[in-house]
């Protein structure tokens, strides 16, 4: 009783902690299993806040949704909240593993080269047979096989750091896609052509939004963090759903670009499978719609060499992947990469302060690249 | 580790460290901190701990002549001249260090300038100077000096305490109560970096990713606000985890923040800002140049070295030193013409604080000279500072996103609510609302890994 009124703050302190540690220790084995953390840098109390963080709550340690939620877990694409909180955090905290993942990244670079070119190479006709080096037939007959036949899911969470690691940036379409959709012979258009068009997107299509003045003619469906997994759920502020604005107004062109928040989860098959489902339910609901799925946006050199998930190699094999969905009909494949990257292929070191986000004025870029991008009706 | 709002220090090496302190007889108290001192600075900085060490080693064998020479009934004047010359020697060694590591800074690689150094190399010319002065009033041992330059909640980034503040004679006995006291106070401080700084800092992380060519001036004038929040709150609440800890372990409470937005001239403000660093300035560099108590020239030369020291101290970039210039000239003038209106006119005297100051702070933030040019054209649009592809809404988005903040970080600068907490830090409602703050920070710390910057998704 004397210590409750010597240092009531202490006491404090000290039970909750021990109840919340208990409750972490609870959960460990439980619905916390998926929320790593390092004993040495933090208290096992931590687990309880990055779960709390994921939407899980301490009661659902007594309460029937356990296992529902341990199901989830296990399913990784279904929630892939926790296998990127769980690579942000080793990425964040072990550093010889970091190095390991960069020094993969520098492994993969030859090949990133090599895509580069043949992404500039594909509209001058140059490079193209070391293209073919690359990107080996048995892939070519993948694609053909169709998005229907998705490899199995692995369990990730037994796998180890570089195997997922190589997982998430497994280019398994190669640049079939993007060389067909190079093809295509856009034309230059005005700005009335965004007049019936709608632009969805993440913090990037924000940019466009709020720094160019394509709102005076287009709508806007954007939202930082953004994911193809919450696309057609999300309801945009004043806006509400894509669907409703869909069914509210006709749209004669949607441009999609999302993909990098969602590096960090699930592998490029889940991303792709998930990719393909919003692609056909944007032409289900507008059948008229021309529909142009925007490459990622890659990230600096910098950016590229010293992030384990979201670097260039990883952004390019998910573009190879989308780039498929392309039919040169009624869906295009645009890659705006072209204007706003270096000789490498990195995102222009002078158009970002992050790294990431073009700086506010170079969204006239994207603008410019659209307006060079139309497609005419025939 | 060294971060005092990281989970490691607060759950791995703080609560060790706690437990081991307490937990052998007192007078081996300051062996413990000086072990976990070294042990804290060692894991932050690997190399740099040997000179840390090494420096602690000089300064207490110079300082151990300046003293022994000082012993006896009567101290000549010989003594007194060799007690100066050793002074001044051990002075100009410290110095000679600050500027061979800030050269290599500046020159060679960011990379190599000690962690705290600034901070440490300030507490041992005080010591030296200290000494000669006889403000240090018992024979100081290797232990009780070594542990002065090298406390773990100092060494990084202050507060400067002097020798004597230390009390390196009385044993630590600390009470439960103090150490209670001592634990709020380092709540608080967790708070205001976690839930305000580190959240007001993205707000600046935003503008420098818009571009500051491409913001509107309303939001420019809202990121002069924020940064001059989050560079309080990160300060202040490092200070008072800083001096919270020391309480906790028997020693004063040291004031480095008293107020400073409640200023009525900016020399009023730096006497309430970074109070240990401003004193420091003022007792070991502007009284010996003489002070304010000579001709109108001196006092202005005095002034200006003082402003310009102060600003190459801050930083590395020339961008601290238009600061240091810029803030001794607004000094000068309040001195020698307008302070007294400021102190005349109620209200005056604030505003002016309020709009002078955040303004100081851009040029303090952006190191990038051009950058900072057009930081001001868009602050002062009608100078020319046309911006390209602003957006004028951009305002509402980020007031909206930061309101909290600001709201919360404003009325933290007004000194009243501060002080209603010290008034009522016992009464249960403020120790429940104390804890929220801390398992909030703790929350915060968890979910992102320690860098503010995770909570961005693209």
């Amino acid at each position: 009783m004397k210590f409750i009124k010597r240092c009531p703050f202490f006491l404090l302190l000290l039970i909750t902690g021990l109840l919340f540690s208990a409750l972490a220790i609870a959960g460990k084995n439980n619905v916390y299993a998926a929320q790593s953390y390092d004993p040495l840098k933090a208290p096992i109390l931590s687990v309880l806040f990055t779960g709390v963080n994921d939407d899980i709550y301490p009661w659902q340690i007594f309460t029937g949704q356990t296992r529902e939620t341990m199901a989830q877990a296990d399913s990784s694409g279904e929630n892939p909240d926790l296998l990127e909180e769980e690579q942000g955090r080793e990425g964040e905290t072990i550093p010889s593993q970091e190095e390991s993942a960069s020094s993969k990244a520098d492994t993969t670079a030859g090949e990133k080269e090599a895509f580069v070119k043949s992404g500039e190479g594909s509209g001058k006709e140059v490079n193209v047979s070391e293209n073919e080096g690359v990107s080996a037939n048995a892939i070519e007959t993948e694609k053909e096989a169709g998005e229907e036949v998705l490899p199995p899911i692995e369990p990730l969470r037994e796998s180890t750091r570089d195997e997922y690691l190589n997982h998430i940036s497994a280019d398994i379409y190669g640049d079939a896609g993007v060389l067909r959709a190079a093809e295509y012979e856009f034309s230059t258009v005005d700005e009335s052509y965004f007049d019936d068009a709608m632009f969805i997107g993440d913090s990037r299509t924000v940019g466009l939004r709020d720094y160019t003045d394509l709102t005076e003619h287009s709508d806007f469906f954007c939202e930082t963090s953004l994911t193809i997994y919450k696309v057609m759920e999300e309801d945009f502020k004043g806006k509400g759903t894509i669907e409703s604005a869909l069914a509210s107004k006709d749209y004669g062109k949607i441009y999609l670009m999302v993909g990098i928040n969602e590096l960090g989860r699930g592998t490029t098959e889940d991303f792709m499978a998930e990719y393909t489902k919003v692609v056909q339910t944007l032409r289900q609901l507008e059948p008229e719609a021309k529909i142009f799925i925007q490459g990622v946006m890659r990230v600096t050199g910098d950016k590229n060499s010293s992030d384990a998930i979201y670097n260039n190699s990883n952004i390019n094999a998910r573009n190879n992947a989308i780039a498929t969905l392309a039919d040169n009909q009624n869906i295009f494949y645009i890659d705006v990469n072209e204007v706003v990257c270096d000789e490498e292929g990195n995102l222009n070191t002078d158009y970002t302060f992050d790294q990431i986000h073009l700086l506010g004025t170079y969204n006239d870029l994207w603008k410019q690249f659209l307006l060079e991008h139309g497609v005419k009706n025939s | 580790m060294v971060s005092f709002s990281s989970l490691e220090f607060l759950f791995r090496f703080l609560p060790v460290f706690l437990i081991l302190y307490f937990a052998v007889p007192v007078r081996y108290r300051d062996t413990v901190f000086l072990v976990g001192s070294l042990f804290f600075y060692g894991v932050g900085e690997p190399a740099f701990v040997l000179v840390l060490i090494v420096l602690t080693m000089i300064n207490y064998a110079m300082g151990r002549r300046i003293w022994k020479l000082g012993e006896g009934f009567t101290i000549h004047e010989w003594q007194k001249n060799k007690r100066k010359r050793y002074m001044i020697q051990a002075v100009a060694l410290d110095v000679a260090a600050l500027a061979v590591f800030k050269g290599l800074a500046v020159f060679v690689d960011n990379a190599l300038l000690p962690m705290g150094i600034s901070f440490y190399i300030f507490k041992m010319i005080s010591y030296q100077a200290d000494l000669v002065r006889g403000e240090v009033w018992s024979k100081p041992d290797f232990r009780k000096t070594a542990l002065y330059f090298t406390m773990f909640p100092q060494v990084v980034q202050g507060p400067i305490m002097r020798y004597n503040e230390g009390e390196f004679d009385r044993e630590k006995t600390s009470s439960l109560e103090q150490f209670e006291e001592g634990l709020k106070y380092f709540a608080v401080g967790l708070g205001m970096k976690v839930l305000l700084a580190d959240r007001l800092a993205i707000l600046w992380n935003d503008l420098q990713m818009i571009g500051f060519q491409s913001i509107s001036t309303p939001l420019a004038w809202l990121g002069a606000a924020g940064y001059s929040l989050r560079l309080y709150f990160d300060f202040w609440g490092y200070s008072l985890m800083a001096s919270g800890i020391m309480v906790m372990l028997g020693y004063e409470f040291i004031e480095n923040f008293h107020h400073p937005y409640a200023a009525r001239s900016v020399g009023d403000f730096y006497r309430r800002w970074h109070m240990t660093l401003g004193s420091w300035f003022r007792d070991y560099v502007y009284i010996p140049l003489g002070g304010s108590r000579c001709r109108k020239r001196r006092l202005i030369l005095n002034l200006a070295i003082v402003w310009l020291l102060t600003g190459i101290w801050h930083g590395n970039g020339f961008n601290y030193v238009i600061w240091g210039v810029a803030l001794g000239a607004l000094i000068i003038f309040e001195k020698l013409w307008y302070g007294k209106y400021l102190k005349k006119i109620p209200i005056l005297g604030n505003l002016y604080v309020l709009v002078v100051i955040p303004l100081t702070w851009v040029v303090f933030a952006i190191t990038d000279l051009k950058q900072l040019g057009i930081y001001f054209g868009r602050l002062f649009p009608f100078f020319g500072g046309a911006g390209q592809a602003v957006n004028r809404m951009d305002i509402v988005r980020y007031g909206q996103n930061y309101s909290v903040y600001l709201i919360a970080g404003i009325l933290l600068c007004v000194p009243g609510v501060f002080q209603l907490f010290e008034k009522h830090k016992k009464n249960p409602v403020v120790v429940v609302l104390l804890g929220i703050v801390f398992w909030a920070s703790v929350y915060f710390l968890s979910s992102s890994a320690g860098n503010p910057f995770m909570y961005l998704n693209f």
